[in-house]
């Protein structure tokens, strides 16, 4: 099956991620724990586009998760509940500023 | 999968996007700052700054990577540009060499 890539974003950081398919949501959340150094049981993904929690034990694929989707990655609190999603958005001046 | 196989770019204004190193060879200038035995601190560090360049143009840049990976392994499929950003993405493109 064909590589895809996904992006995972949290406040002022994305990852960008090559998975295939068929891989879990615990696969990725190893590699997100190699990449950001949250362990696994603190990570919950959201896949943004649906707001869906994305489930550990099934796929990429199963989840209707595609290539260069956006997921939100969120941690568990001290407190044991989950934060919000927090995705920082840059503010800028654009050079067209009517669009 | 190792963290020392990828690179972290940040924007003008500090986003940061982790990409792995495949990817970001695509760009030429990123593969003389990663590559190259000279003074670039960005070899040591696995880290480089784009103070010139804004979070959402350095966003598509690093999808661009990926999609021309995936182009060059025979997925054909189109690009998206957005026109709003086309003039700010040739600057980028034109400045990463890519």
């Amino acid at each position: 099956m064909a590589m895809i890539f996904i992006r995972v974003k949290r406040k002022k950081s994305t990852y960008f991620v090559h998975c295939e398919p068929n891989e879990t949501i615990l696969e990725v959340k190893a590699k997100l724990q190699t990449l950001s150094d949250h362990p696994i049981y603190t990570q919950r993904l959201i896949l943004l586009a649906t707001h869906q929690v994305l489930d550990d034990a099934r796929t990429l694929a199963e989840q209707k998760v595609e290539n260069d989707a956006v997921i939100a990655m969120t941690l568990r609190k001290s407190t044991g509940e989950w934060e919000d999603i927090d995705i920082q958005k840059a503010t800028y001046q654009t050079l067209y500023p009517d669009s | 999968m190792r963290k020392e196989d990828t690179v972290k770019l940040i924007s003008a204004e500090g986003f940061e996007f982790v990409i792995d190193r495949s990817a970001a060879l695509v760009s030429n200038t990123l593969k003389n700052m990663l590559t190259s035995t000279g003074g670039f601190t960005e070899r040591e560090f696995g880290e480089v700054r784009f103070p010139e360049i804004s979070t959402r143009i350095l966003e598509k840049v690093c999808q661009y990577f990926y999609w021309s990976l995936q182009y060059s392994s025979g997925k054909e499929v189109e690009f998206p540009i957005e026109p709003e950003i086309t003039l700010e993405l040739m600057m980028a493109a034109n400045y990463l060499h890519t």
